[in-house]
């Protein structure tokens, strides 16, 4: 019997005049972890939505355990055994956990066209029992949640059906560490039983100690597959890039002396039930670093500084004595944020890459009599998205369009644009490709080096390590230690002071 | 990793909440009349009858709340409600058919106006507001032919939906329908579904048109049912044309404000019955205290706007359109 699950077989798939899969074949295995990996924009995600019923292919074959597959929605992927957790949140408001597990699927609980809700809810505690999610109730709607407990449901939902392939897309960077590993174990549990994932991640280190197979896309092409035990990191950056990624990765200066001037001063800061008297000082030229497990209330800190809390207390001050306490003084200071919730909080959607670059610097792009010119706010928008390696069709495209990573690179593009002197970054490289995370890198390094200075927060411990001067660890809404740049510093020092 | 939520208890908590909310707004409106006009308002008697009135909005609110909670709007409620009264009259008067005629004519009716409207909407791809605000014209002009310009009227034998107990039965009858069609059936999940994300319902294989449609129908089929109701209650229709049945689209949509707001606690028909009671109550209320009609529409719309205001409590940050 043949060990192929899945035959990909010549899919091609193209957006407009974008060629996102070009002739894309190779094959996975059964009972195996299969990493999907690239840059941002490669056609991971167009090939696994394809796959899952979401997109449609234009051309070619999937052929699952010898058998041809078109699904045009997930009820008829789920059918033929494919399942997806997709990058962002995929449940649905309004209804209950039960109906979101069982969403599409509804029919073994109808009998003559009556919907036996009790049925369904205890199927679906039973389901979360079994996964060791039982404090989250079937009966309870989705929306008491918080986007960690959905995503575990939506791990539930894509696979208490033992489908034979589970796609989890950049699912990992929306969990904290406890989610991971939660995930994790589902996902080795799917292989013990001999059914496959399609693993999607940015995180390298992750691929290649959670996946057997790597297969590698580059600008919608197939690159190459090998196994995980048989390539190291910087194998896999040149696969994904297609050249050595050499150079600094992360800044490579230790024991620079950051500069006495205090450009923000947060006094006291608290967001009731989030974080607790939070006080510290930002200084020019300086990168601040803030980690903790996601739930700690690092998330908060560039909400709070941005006058974008509700409810909070406390001063934050900048060195001119102004207070931020909301977002236009905020941004009229030339501070700038970036939250980790990209597609809800910090794009436009339904608009274009020129509008979401340009929104925060009309103003300055307006003529005396506050007009604007069609030709200035695509030049401007057009440099930017440039500069930033964004892939895209034109700057008239819209946001919704762009892959992940894109999207990230127009939510940075605007506020270079905007020339801001306080860059409050939440998550900025969640779900960015190798490359553009060392673009940003050096980005951030360059923006340091003018002046400029930043706020990163962040989960991921190794890049809080490598680009900031201090990292101000967070739990449990408190701040719970302090961490200087040193060449010794390591993560453990950092994982002592988050749990 | 943090839980947000304890128990279902909390749930539970959460409906005790709207139910108290609700009674407390009929007590507050009530008293405030009360206080006002102890003579001739507000009797035990008096408060059955604002009930009774009452039923009909809510039979057609909670119809209309199928289309409203997938974030569609219907400006046609009034011209349906007035077609299908008309042509259910006609039925059980000119054709005589009776009851049957009655009740079948006008909620067939009402079905199919909605799925004409539904039908446009998905079509035509241009927002539910301009297509049912485009076919109401042509409902009126339609009810106004068949009515032939002549105020319609149900004989005496004909009236027993529009008192006790053959409106009440009818009422319940209504509710427990749309409560089974919300909570029991796949068309209820998938109506919130829809409303909630529109996209990942169609990539869990719904049929998001269908299910407009059929939106549409249903409301469309309750707005009969209010037909019925109204007729009976009234006992005649004047077919109205150039957009004067829009007056009638005021009190159901309340209603279904109410259920929106009240969503969040899990009671959304409750909330749009014991809505329109309240409505009913300010209404008799001011007939009560003879007060202008400028001044009964300026105060009754800023106790809508209180009242949601104060019963949907939207969660700071939380987008409002």
């Amino acid at each position: 019997m043949s060990d192929i699950r899945l035959e990909v077989k010549n899919v091609s798939k193209s957006f407009g005049i974008t060629k996102a899969l070009d002739e894309v074949s190779f094959n996975i295995n059964k009972g195996e972890i299969h990493a999907l990996i690239g840059e941002n924009g490669s056609g991971k995600s167009t090939l696994t939505n394809s796959l899952a019923g979401i997109y449609h292919k234009d051309h070619g074959q999937f052929i699952l355990d010898g058998k041809e597959i078109d699904p045009v929605n997930q009820v008829e992927a789920n059918n033929e055994g494919i399942s997806i957790i997709v990058q962002e949140l995929g449940t649905l408001d309004g209804l209950t956990v039960a109906e979101n597990i069982f969403l599409g699927h509804e029919n073994a609980f109808v009998k003559m066209g009556i919907k036996n809700t009790a049925a369904m809810n205890r199927k679906a505690n039973e389901l979360l029992k079994k996964y060791g999610f039982d404090r989250i109730k079937a009966s309870d709607m989705i929306d008491d949640y918080n986007f960690e407990d959905r995503k575990l449901v939506e791990i539930v939902k894509a696979t208490y059906f033992d489908p034979k392939i589970v796609v989890i897309d950049e699912t990992t960077t929306a969990l904290s560490r406890e989610g991971r590993d939660e995930l994790y174990k589902h996902m080795k549990r799917i292989r013990e039983e001999g059914n496959t994932v399609i693993f999607i991640s940015h995180d390298l280190p992750e691929v290649l100690t959670m996946s057997d197979t790597i297969t590698v896309l580059r600008d919608g092409i197939y690159i190459d597959t090998v196994k995980s035990s048989e390539i190291d990191e910087d194998g896999l950056k040149k696969l994904m890039v297609g050249r050595e990624v050499t150079g600094a990765y992360y800044r490579a200066d230790y024991g620079e002396e950051v500069s006495s001037e205090v450009v923000m001063r947060v006094e006291e800061v608290s967001v009731p039930g989030i974080i607790r008297n939070i006080s510290f000082e930002l200084h020019k030229g300086e990168i601040l670093g803030f980690g903790g497990l996601s739930e700690s209330g690092m998330h908060e800190i560039g909400k709070a500084c941005f006058g974008a809390s509700f409810d909070r207390t406390g001063r934050v001050v900048l060195s001119d004595g102004t207070q931020i306490n909301d977002i236009p003084t905020a941004i009229s200071h030339s501070i700038a944020y970036t939250s980790k919730d990209r597609d809800n909080e910090s794009l436009v959607m339904n608009q274009s890459i020129r509008d979401n670059i340009c929104l925060p610097s009309l103003d300055k792009l307006g003529n005396k009599a506050h007009m604007l010119s069609d030709r200035k706010l695509r030049s401007f928008a057009d440099e930017y998205a440039k500069k930033m390696s964004t892939k895209m069709q034109g700057v008239d495209q819209f946001v919704s369009n762009l892959s992940g990573g894109n999207k990230q690179k127009v939510v940075l593009a605007r506020w270079i644009g905007k020339d801001s002197d306080i860059l409050l970054l939440d998550s900025p490289t969640r779900g960015i490709d190798i490359k553009v995370k060392q673009d940003i890198y050096q980005l951030m390094d360059k923006m340091r080096k003018s002046g400029k200075s930043i706020i990163m927060i962040s989960e991921e411990l190794a890049e809080l390590i490598g680009m900031c001067d201090r990292i101000i660890v967070m739990k449990d809404g408190s701040i719970n230690g302090e961490l200087k740049r040193s060449e010794s510093l390591d993560e453990n020092s950092l994982i002592a002071k988050m749990v | 990793m943090s839980k947000t939520k304890e128990s279902t208890g909390k749930k539970l908590s959460g409906q005790v909440k709207g139910y108290i909310l609700l009674i407390l707004l009929v007590l507050i409106s009530w008293g405030i009349f009360k206080v006002i006009t102890p003579d001739n308002f507000g009797s035990p008697k008096n408060l059955l009858s604002y009930f009774e009135a009452s039923l009909l909005a809510a039979v057609g609110a909670v119809g209309f709340y199928f289309v409203m909670v997938m974030g569609m709007f219907d400006f046609s409620i009034g011209a349906n409600i007035m077609l299908s009264a008309i042509v259910g009259c006609v039925f059980a008067n000119r054709f005589g058919l009776g009851y049957f005629g009655l009740v079948a004519g006008a909620i067939v009716t009402g079905a199919l106006v909605g799925l004409i409207n539904g039908t446009f909407y998905v079509k035509l791809r241009i927002p539910s507001m301009i297509v049912t605000t485009g076919l109401a014209l042509i409902y009126e002009s339609v009810a106004n032919f068949i009515a032939g310009g002549v105020e319609q009227t149900l004989p005496s034998g004909l009236r027993a939906f529009g008192q006790m107990p053959g409106n009440l039965i009818l009422a319940v009858m209504a509710f427990a329908l749309a409560y089974l069609i919300l909570n029991y059936t796949k068309i209820g999940t998938y109506t919130y579904a829809i409303g909630s994300n529109e996209f990942v319902a169609k990539n869990m294989g719904i049929n998001v048109n269908l299910y407009k449609v059929l939106a549409f129908i249903i409301s469309g089929a309750f707005l009969g049912i209010m037909a019925v109701l109204t007729i009976s209650y009234g006992s005649s229709m004047v077919a109205v044309t150039g957009m004067a049945s829009m007056s009638r689209n005021f009190v159901p949509t309340m209603g279904c404000f109410f259920g929106l707001a009240f969503k969040k606690y899990g009671m959304p028909i409750p909330a749009i019955i014991i809505g329109e009671f309240v409505i009913n109550i300010i209404f008799f209320g001011f007939i009560a205290l003879g007060a202008p009609t400028a001044v009964q529409d300026v105060i009754t719309g800023l106790a809508l706007l209180i009242i949601v205001t104060m019963t949907t409590n939207v969660a700071k940050g939380e987008i409002v359109k």
